[in-house]
């Protein structure tokens, strides 16, 4: 993800000719080693464990693919893992519908404005999710403040919490510094000249915008929202406590399996499912971004 | 376990007559000063103030035995269970919910020897093969007392009547099925508990269902207490102790004692243990007279030793389940039953929970 920031900026910085040159010069044999801590904790607290719960959903409690014909031939399992994916795309289009007027106003404000969003994106991020829910419920529930204050200007109060909107608008709020930092990070490297310059060509303002600033944003865009896609298909304690039957979402079924039941198999089954659905999903998704990516490019 | 009266039978039995024939008799409480010395002990329960108290209670053991008591938590059977796959259990003494001890009898939990515990303060009927209550409690539901003023719900049927008493609902959702719960759902749905059969689990859960999308079905203690002091539904199915907190915060719901479902915690020793006899040695102090009393004092949960007369406020003595009357109105679930047919319960239950 750390590539994306300095590629457009690769592509538009014109003046100096020999970088790739010097990047050539500037790689010393072996570098890859540097990379074998992180590998290192990444096979053992990631492919190692993984690879046990691949192996038992084929194995637990007998080998064949008894866990996976039990998963799919349930109505249960397959509503939720549909609505686990409905939830997550929803939470990131709404995520990024803020996020990015939000990142656009932090490139464009002045430094100690600029610190304040930050610091409003940051803060809520260092706070633990399960706070945050907790907060969400207080403000959501039909008791809540903001069904208090409906009831309090004469208006009929709102069904929020127990709700897939209401499940969204927490995930979306806990989510949303994945977003807005990635979009960020890609914001404050174009170059805004290439606007003016647009414009002293004769675009539109909103034209320059959407046709040269847009493109180029867009690999944040990308990033953020695969982050998001992602961290929400996982996501346990919002929809708990702010879902209702019809919201529960995977993770919750996958818990049921593992802690009560004791059917790893099967709890391992619905993992693995969940993964290479997820993986299906960005196969897709990956030409598409691509494709935009050189076109920006080569506009750039 | 479908000899599992026979074996409670037998298990008491055996426990009645062994003072007879044994050297030294295990008396509930007593701990032989010095005796474990040098060695450590690992208690496994549900955190929180729970937890304390149940320290607390053993801290008299600890000071005579000289024992080195480790706490760890919150039980998760998974956790127990890769212990023991794995041949390496550091958990020494484990408290667990009501049903497991019953269904991994043997496997994971230890098959007691009662020579080595007293039992006869507990009340009757709740010593298992593999276990002894750690505290009783009971699930209840309360009303809010303001929308049903003059006709209030009286027991579980009304609370699943919603033509007579309409209004939003709170059920425990926090995991495993209450066998009691949907055993008055059945009831109410027209069926007769005693002679219930695994076909009248999916008429129970049906009747839950029929209560309709407004249900509330919550996750932890704290949220259902949440849920009380906020006033956010009109009956809502609790633990007593939630409930009692709930009301000394001011709670403006009222208890409905009929019925209330007879629930334990369960105590027990997992397959595997490094030193049982140290194990038994916490079990049976635990089951004390005055270990209950301070257990209920600081946790408010309902002593298991039958001679246990804790100090109390007024409030927190209203929800002890230990009084004559209490244990009247009480609802014992079909533990047999429940435990033979658990997986096709949890089953049916995690449908209902996810919507389905």
């Amino acid at each position: 993800m750390n590539h994306h920031p300095t590629e457009p900026q690769e592509t538009i910085v014109t003046d100096m000719p020999d970088r790739p040159a010097l990047l050539k010069r500037w790689r010393p044999r072996g570098a890859v080693w540097l990379a074998a801590p992180a590998v290192l904790v990444l096979l053992l607290a990631l492919a190692y464990p993984l690879a046990i719960v691949v192996v038992r959903s084929f194995t637990d409690p007998a080998p064949g693919l008894d866990n996976y014909v039990w998963f799919f031939q349930s109505a249960v399992n397959r509503t939720v893992l549909q609505r686990t994916f409905v939830v997550a795309a929803w939470v990131t289009l709404v995520s990024l519908i803020c996020a990015y007027p939000y990142a656009y106003a932090m490139t464009i404000v002045g430094r100690n404005l600029r610190l304040a969003l930050i610091l409003c994106v940051l803060v809520p991020f260092w706070l633990s999710g399960v706070v945050r829910t907790l907060a969400w419920v207080i403000l959501l529930q039909d008791s809540g403040v903001i069904n208090s204050f409906l009831r309090g200007l004469g208006l009929p109060p709102v069904k929020l919490i127990r709700t897939l909107p209401g499940v969204v608008i927490g995930m979306t709020q806990v989510l949303l510094p994945f977003m807005i930092l990635p979009i960020y990070s890609v914001m404050k490297g174009i170059d805004t000249r290439l606007l003016q310059a647009a414009r002293s060509l004769g675009a539109k303002p909103w034209r320059a915008f959407l046709q040269i600033y847009v493109p180029l944003s867009l690999p944040g865009v990308y990033a953020g929202a695969i982050i998001v896609f992602i961290l929400s298909l996982g996501f346990y304690i919002t929809p708990a406590l702010l879902g209702g039957p019809r919201s529960i979402l995977l993770s919750s079924l996958v818990q049921n399996q593992v802690l009560s039941l004791l059917n790893w198999g099967r709890g391992g089954a619905m993992g693995v499912v969940l993964l290479v659905a997820t993986f299906v999903l960005l196969a897709i998704a990956a030409p598409l971004m691509r494709q935009k990516h050189s076109s920006t490019r080569r506009e750039a | 376990m479908r000899n599992f009266a026979g074996a409670l039978a037998l298990t008491m039995t055996c426990a009645l007559a062994l003072p007879v024939f044994a050297q030294e008799t295990p008396v509930a409480g007593a701990v032989k000063e010095g005796s474990l010395e040098g060695k450590t002990l690992t208690f496994v329960s549900y955190g929180g103030i729970y937890q304390d108290g149940q320290v607390a209670a053993l801290q008299e053991f600890v000071e005579k035995s000289g024992v080195t008591l480790l706490n760890d938590g919150p039980t998760e059977i998974a956790k127990l269970k890769a212990q023991v796959d794995a041949g390496n259990v550091t958990w020494d003494v484990v408290d667990t919910a009501d049903l497991p001890p019953y269904v991994h009898c043997g496997t994971l939990f230890q098959k007691l020897d009662f020579s080595k515990l007293d039992v006869s303060k507990i009340p009757p009927g709740q010593v298992g093969e593999c276990s002894v209550p750690a505290m009783n409690y009971g699930v209840i539901f309360m009303y809010k007392t303001e929308t049903y003023k003059d006709n209030p719900p009286q027991n579980w049927v009304d609370f699943f009547d919603t033509e007579k008493f309409p209004g939003s609902r709170a059920i425990d959702g926090s995991g495993d099925p209450t066998g009691g719960l949907i055993e008055q759902a059945f009831k109410a749905a027209g069926g007769d508990p005693k002679a219930i059969t695994p076909d009248d689990i999916e008429k129970g859960i049906q009747k839950l269902r029929d209560l309709g999308p407004d249900t509330i079905y919550w996750k932890t203690g704290a949220e259902s207490q949440q849920l009380a002091e906020s006033g956010e539904a009109d009956m809502i199915m609790m633990w007593t102790g939630r409930a009692m907190t709930a009301a000394k915060n001011g709670a403006a719901y009222t208890p409905v004692w009929q019925d209330w479902l007879v629930v334990m915690d369960q105590m027990t020793i997992p397959v595997g243990v490094k030193d049982t006899d140290a194990a038994y040695a916490l079990l049976n102090a635990y089951l004390g007279q005055r270990s209950q009393e301070i257990l209920t004092e600081k946790t408010s949960y309902t002593p298991i030793h039958m001679d246990a007369k804790p100090q109390v406020d007024e409030i927190t003595a209203s929800f002890l389940t230990s009084t004559p009357e209490r244990i009247a109105q009480g609802y014992q679930q079909n533990i047999p039953f429940w435990v033979e047919n658990f997986d096709l319960a949890a089953e049916k239950w995690n449908a209902l929970l996810s919507g389905n």
